[in-house]
């Protein structure tokens, strides 16, 4: 299937343009209690937050960032992860994705066994090979219960040719890692994708600006 | 129990415009008519059910401890002891029970001590265990924790235990299958409710494909999980519980209904609709919509959507086939189509009311259509309320688990 990164901007020659930002939606994905909520929080809201509770189908997080003088809204579908919820539920929400962020945590060795399932789950859902993955192992706060090593999480993420990011949506010190992660995946999803925005009122025709500045598949991988 | 606080409050709580002193001498006298229907012998169900349902339901927690067991038609004179707790760990859903259970917190009263919460927290954790150890044929789901601490909050641990259980077993059936085919099928009764109310409203959410995900967490705990106010929470499971298991889908309904303007002024796509929708407003006119909810449910019967219901599951699938859905929208232009269309409609509606407010002293429930409901509940909440009571009264009697579904598979 097609990345559908462009459908979501306003159609050239068509309409009239709508001034509307490119949209990038982002599904986040692992087992429940792993941290999805509190990631997607602290990146949307800057913070930790101080209660979370088990999550119900799917909740919606926006945020609006710049790249390259360019105002993008980053939309991210933080989805259930009691299993149950996987199967009818969820569905819905992988469609036209541009992303997807799979999340284990590095104190639960369960939830990192359940990173195939999880990627099986995707294939179903018909996600393209270019729609890009990045594999999360949270709560590296918790050194001490430490369960998921890096180098075992490393290997497993180079053989699904995915960036491996360790973090933590808790750490206080740590305070633009959660940022960073998210925002390595949105500079990916620029880089893939033309602008279409550039695009002149009334579509002129004009192919769009600028090849995109492509990087090469692991040039975006991990620098955490 | 702790909870004065619900207590209390719900003497003043603001109802809609009445007059506070009116409604002190209609409390009163509502209170009076409970504790009439509780000691007649047989208990008056009916009546209990009425009182549930109308205004300001069951009015504090006492009368709820009293009256809840009888509207589940729950003897509770001989209370099994307290569940034991050893059970716990070996149960397989253990691990995701306390990992919501630990995450709670929010469904506690905020001025709480950490001790008592956290031996609320421990009976929570009981509680639910002891339920699906006793009935394999249950599956825990994340929600099924928020339905549970209301009943620990009102009624302690013991009474909680096993009514919770009676109603796992009812109105929460569907909900704790295998699998949540059957939360999907009943979730597909909302969009032609909606519609049959107000079909612009309709059209709109169809074309930004927001789905009905937004509403699974209010149906599956009762609006638990999402209502910030206990004495909500608590007025709300009055109401369900002396009504048929389908009527959280109602009422999930009307309040889409009830923020209509909010929705079609919102942009047309799956995003914005989800986030407008997800987010519950915590100022809502709950005993407005409470009526109104019980009216839908008689104008449009479970019975009458059934079939519309059980065809979104085909026509969901052929949708999610139907490739560049956004793609397709933007050419459509939905916004400005639809914002059209809504002007137009609201000119000849705005013809019609008119006319029907001539008519609008004879209550016709016969064949409905867009703005009848909302006469209905101009005219008195106690006449539309009454036709309610009546017909949930009724098809309480008749319901059987699973009755709608088993028709559609
Ligand atoms: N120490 C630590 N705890 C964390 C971190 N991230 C999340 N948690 C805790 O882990 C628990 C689960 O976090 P959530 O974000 O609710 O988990 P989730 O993946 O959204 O879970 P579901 O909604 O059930 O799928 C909470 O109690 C959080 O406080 C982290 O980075 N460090
Ligand atoms: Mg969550």
């Amino acid at each position: 299937m097609e990345s559908s990164l462009e459908l979501t901007t306003s159609l050239p020659g068509t309409y009239p343009p709508l001034l509307r930002s490119r949209i990038f939606k982002i599904i986040v994905i692992g087992d429940s209690g792993v941290g999805k909520t509190c990631l997607t929080y602290r990146f949307c809201a800057g913070k930790f937050p101080d209660k979370t509770e088990a999550t119900i189908g799917v909740d919606f997080r926006e945020k609006v960032i710049e790249i390259n003088g360019e105002k993008i809204k980053v939309q991210l579908w933080d989805t259930a992860g009691q299993e149950r919820f996987r199967k009818s539920m969820v569905q819905h929400y992988y469609r036209n994705v541009h992303a997807v962020v799979f999340v284990y945590d590095v104190t639960n060795a369960a939830s990192f066994r359940s990173l195939p399932a999880w990627i099986e789950e995707c294939r179903q859902h018909s996600l393209g090979q270019e729609v890009p993955r990045i594999l999360v192992g949270n709560k590296c706060d918790l050194q001490h219960a430490l369960q998921v090593g890096t180098e075992l999480a490393q290997k497993f993420a180079d053989s699904h040719s995915m960036p491996l990011f360790e973090t933590s949506a808790k750490n206080p010190d740590d305070n633009d890692h959660v940022e960073a992660i998210f925002m390595t995946v949105a500079h990916k999803l620029k880089s893939q994708k033309p602008l279409m925005l550039s695009q002149p009122p009334g579509g002129g025709g004009a192919p769009p600006l600028g090849k995109s500045e492509e990087e090469e598949e692991g040039g975006w991988s991990c620098n955490c | 129990m702790y909870l004065k606080k619900s207590k209390r409050v719900g003497a003043s709580s603001p109802l809609n415009g009445i007059g506070k002193q009116d409604w002190d001498s209609r409390r009163k006298r509502k209170m009076g008519e409970i504790s009439q229907a509780l000691g007649v012998t047989p208990v008056d169900v009916a009546a209990l059910r009425r009182m549930a349902i109308s205004e300001g339901g069951l009015l504090t927690d006492e009368m709820r401890c009293r009256v809840w067991p009888k509207l589940l038609n729950m003897n509770t004179d001989n209370l099994p002891d307290k569940p034991a707790a050893d059970l716990r760990e070996n149960h397989k859903d253990y691990h995701q029970v306390l990992l919501d259970v630990r995450r709670s917190l929010r469904r506690f009263p905020p001025g709480m001590p950490d001790d008592q919460r956290e031996g609320l927290q421990e009976e929570l954790t009981d509680i639910i265990l002891h339920v699906l150890d006793r009935n394999p044929q249950l599956h825990y789901y994340q929600g099924y924790h928020d339905i549970v601490v209301t009943f620990l909050l009102v009624l302690g641990e013991r009474l909680a235990t096993v009514l919770v259980e009676k109603l796992s077993t009812h109105h929460l059936r569907d909900f704790m299958d295998p699998t949540m085919d059957n939360t999907k099928h009943i979730l597909n009764y909302l969009m032609p409710i909606i519609e049959r109310v107000n079909p612009e409203v309709h059209d709109f959410m169809q074309q930004a494909e927001v789905g009905t995900i937004f509403a699974l967490s209010w149906l599956i705990t009762w609006f638990g999980h999402v209502l910030s106010d206990f004495r909500h929470v608590v007025r709300l499971y009055d109401f369900f519980l002396a009504c048929h298991p389908l009527m959280p889908i109602y009422f999930a309904a009307v309040i889409v209904l009830h923020r209509e303007e909010e929705v079609l002024d919102c942009e047309c796509d799956m995003a914005s609709v989800h986030h407008l929708l997800s987010q519950i407003p915590q100022d809502l006119p709950y005993e407005t919509l409470i009526s109104r909810a019980g009216d839908l449910f008689v104008q449009f019967p479970p019975s009458e959507l059934a079939r519309e219901a059980a065809q979104q599951n085909s026509q969901q699938t052929a949708a999610s086939t139907f490739k560049d859905f956004e793609l397709a929208s933007a050419q459509q232009k939905p916004d400005s189509v639809l914002r059209r269309r809504r002007k137009e409609r609201a000119e000849t509606q705005a013809q019609a009311q008119a006319q029907a407010q001539a008519q609008a002293q004879a209550m016709v429930v016969a064949r409905p259509r867009a703005k009848r409901l909302i006469r209905l509940a101009v005219m008195g909440l106690t006449v539309a309320l009454g036709a309610a009571a009546l017909a949930v009264v009724n098809t309480a009697l008749e319901w059987a688990p699973k009755l709608d579904l088993q028709f559609f598979p």
